[in-house]
């Protein structure tokens, strides 16, 4: 099983910085003739379908059932910015979604946001953990992205019961530190 | 008033990093009258800029500069890019430093003596030992207000405490309680007691908890002895003919170069740092690298044994709420080889908030089987167990053949393996914590092997004879009478205990020293 960097999943602004500068040095060392030949991927916003398999994915990926949609949405914005702006991030995102959709055709007869059974889409994932020619990669960028931005919109904290800053409200002295009482 | 020295007066002693050896150090001089440069490569923030946003802080505190990593330890598996988590900037590691202030025990000064040769370790005693610590330790606990010592009142149990120590009782266990911590309990020193706000490591709002950024440094500012100037990253140490440093050559915050001129050099660049800007600074009279005649820079890298265990309640524990790290128990610290290993560990709360936790609990692992975890969040306490590690000729700091950092030096890679002593000890210290929640009722437990190391020592260690280390009793560098380290490198062994205080009183120490040879002229 392929390893995450711990920097990357923590700081959102770590990976995404990086993962542009990656893919553009991989193109720049083909050297000059390469780089004249292929023509720089438009940046663009993704389409409407598109998300809804990054929304579908990310729940799958954290699947907590006390979220509604809308949290997930949320979470796979900033991979929509940064299509917008960055035309390599576009290409690869398409890419993946191509490939999501197209093994879970394959295996489950529909494109992925579109099978309902969880198992089945839970097996396109494991297919795409494991297959050494599936998109590596875009499963690290979704990851990576969205286990920061699902988890730290303040919206989410109290579905998990966090009550999140203190500071503000004089900490937790006088706001039940210590009102444990079931030992 | 904060001092200004000229780049040409080398009447100065120049202090790298301002964490707790560098920060300490300038304060200690300082008050003696000893005159100070503080180089910091961090920038200068202050309590007004720390937000409770676990996110936000690690991007603003954190060494991010590039850093490799090689060796069978999982954090080289898990975050290959970021061995350790510790700060850059003016207070260093003080700033997000969870604030237990631990003695290390008689035995752990003299590993070689009490522990014996062991296979595949470097074990060295340390040339001083705990009574000759036990005085420094005090002027270092009245320092920071450390609870716990001196009168000085424990804080209270937090619900995460209450969870630790129900369990510790019935394990038989009698040594737990509120932690030694660096954290008022009280107000004192001109600052505020704690407010249990749980965010000790996003920079204490209330300045609560001791850190040199608030303490120390301006202590050292206002005797118009010391200079303190952040952006300042030292990449070079220079020598004259004789051997002796005369400066240092450090990038500005603008990415200028300028060389300040010293008397003295102490470097308290934490324990990856320090031994990387020896290294690099290498001569045609140290080929090897600065202070490096013995080859022992950048070895016996030691980070400790630090693993966690996160058990699942069916009752809300909400391990957030206050003082984050105020809970220990002790009884596992001892020696006692019959249970396979040399050595201790410490069992210490380990809370983390929502987004923390979702985001590092079961490294890379999706689906439900993790998500089910995370839904269990109010329930969960969390306990690390820190112990010591041995150190390893092989464990140890090396500059990259090829990787650069932004100012076209070596970046340090961190080497580490296992030795089968910490694994043995890592295996105990789960058992013992899973017995321990399951005893009170855990409904389920969760290992995390290690998080990126928060406790660096071991690089340039201590040693009574110049070829088993590289600095004396006093953090003096046996080849270069003028060149002190001032930080956790020293440490000839880790011990089971947070190593800040030991730190703290090391610099404490120091300073007596660093000035008493001055005024005598030996240096």
């Amino acid at each position: 099983m392929k390893l995450l960097n711990w920097t990357q999943r923590f700081s959102r602004r770590g990976f995404l910085s990086g993962s542009a500068a990656t893919i553009a040095a991989v193109t720049a060392t083909g050297g000059n003739v390469l780089a004249q030949e292929f023509t720089t991927p438009q940046p663009g916003s993704l389409k409407s379908e598109e998300v809804r398999t990054l929304v579908v994915f990310a729940r799958d990926l954290f699947p907590h059932d006390r979220l509604d949609d809308s949290f997930y949405e949320r979470a796979v914005k900033p991979l929509e910015a940064e299509a917008a702006k960055d035309g390599y991030t576009r290409q690869s995102l398409a890419f993946g979604i191509e490939w999501l959709n197209g093994t879970a055709t394959r295996m489950a007869g529909a494109p992925y946001a579109e099978v309902t059974d969880e198992q089945k889409r839970v097996a396109v994932v494991t297919r795409l953990r494991e297959d050494q020619s599936a998109p590596a990669r875009f499963f690290d960028k979704i990851y990576s992205t969205t286990i920061v931005s699902l988890y730290n919109q303040p919206e989410v904290w109290p579905k998990f019961g966090y009550e999140g800053p203190s500071s503000n409200k004089g900490g937790y002295i006088n706001r039940g530190f210590n009102d444990l009482d079931w030992l | 008033m904060p001092a200004k020295f000229d780049l040409n007066d080398s009447s100065v002693v120049v202090i790298i990093g301002s964490g707790a050896g560098g920060g300490t150090l300038a304060n200690e001089l300082a008050q003696k009258g000893v005159s100070s440069v503080v180089l910091e490569a961090g920038k200068r923030i202050e309590i007004t800029d720390f937000q409770n946003d676990e996110d936000a802080m690690f991007g603003l505190f954190t060494w991010l500069d590039p850093r490799t990593t090689s060796g069978s330890w999982y954090v080289a598996k898990t975050s290959p890019d970021l061995p350790a988590w510790i700060c850059k900037l003016v207070g260093g590691t003080t700033v997000h430093w969870g604030a237990c202030a631990l003695r290390f025990q008689e035995h752990e000064f003299k590993v070689r003596t009490r522990y014996g040769a062991i296979a595949g370790a470097n074990l060295l005693d340390w040339p001083i030992d705990l009574k000759e610590m036990d005085p420094y330790y005090d002027r270092a606990e009245l320092k920071m207000g450390v609870t716990g010592t001196h009168g000085i009142p424990r804080l209270p149990v937090s619900n995460h405490g209450k969870v630790l120590f129900a369990g510790a009782k019935k394990m038989g266990y009698t040594q737990f309680m509120t932690t030694n911590m660096a954290i008022n309990s009280v107000p004192r020193d001109g600052r505020a007691s704690c407010q249990q706000t749980g965010f000790c490591v996003q920079g204490c709002t209330f300045g609560a908890k001791w850190s040199t950024l608030y303490t120390e440094i301006p202590k050292a500012e206002a005797t118009g002895k010391t200079e303190v100037r952040p952006e300042s990253q030292v990449l070079h140490i220079e020598h004259d003919k004789s051997g002796k440093v005369t400066g240092v050559v450090y990038a500005d915050r603008t990415g200028a170069m300028q060389r300040q001129k010293a008397r003295v050099v102490a470097v308290a660049g934490n324990a990856i740092e320090s031994p990387r800007l020896l290294l690099n600074s290498s001569s045609s009279m140290f080929p090897q690298g600065l202070a490096n005649s013995s080859g022992q820079v950048g070895k016996n890298y030691m980070r400790h044994m630090t693993s966690t265990v996160f058990a699942i309640f069916d009752k809300p524990v909400h391990m957030y709420r206050g003082t984050a790290q105020s809970g220990i128990v002790m009884d596992e610290a001892r020696l006692d080889t019959k249970r396979g290993f040399v050595g201790g560990y410490q069992m210490e709360l380990l809370p983390q908030g929502l987004p923390s936790f979702a985001q590092n609990i079961v490294p890379n692992a999706w689906g439900r089987d993790r998500a089910s975890i995370v839904d269990s969040y109010v329930n969960i306490a969390g306990v690390w167990l820190i112990g010591e590690d041995l150190p390893r000729d092989t464990n140890r700091i090396t500059l990259h053949p090829s990787r650069k950092d932004q100012y076209g030096l070596p970046i340090p890679n961190v080497h580490s393996d296992d030795h089968p002593n910490d694994l043995a000890m890592q295996k105990h210290a789960f058992a013992q914590a899973d017995a321990l929640y399951k005893s009170i009722g855990a409904k389920r437990t969760v290992h995390h092997e290690a998080f990126p190391s928060t406790h660096n020592m071991g690089t340039c260690r201590m040693s009574e004879k110049p070829q088993d280390g590289v600095v004396n009793r006093w953090g003096q560098s046996h080849d270069v009478k003028n060149l002190f380290v001032s930080d956790g490198s020293q440490f000839a062994s880790s011990g089971g205990e947070n190593p800040t205080l030991t730190i703290v009183a090391l610099a404490i120490r120091q300073a007596e020293h660093i000035s008493g040879q001055m005024a005598k002229g030996a240096v």
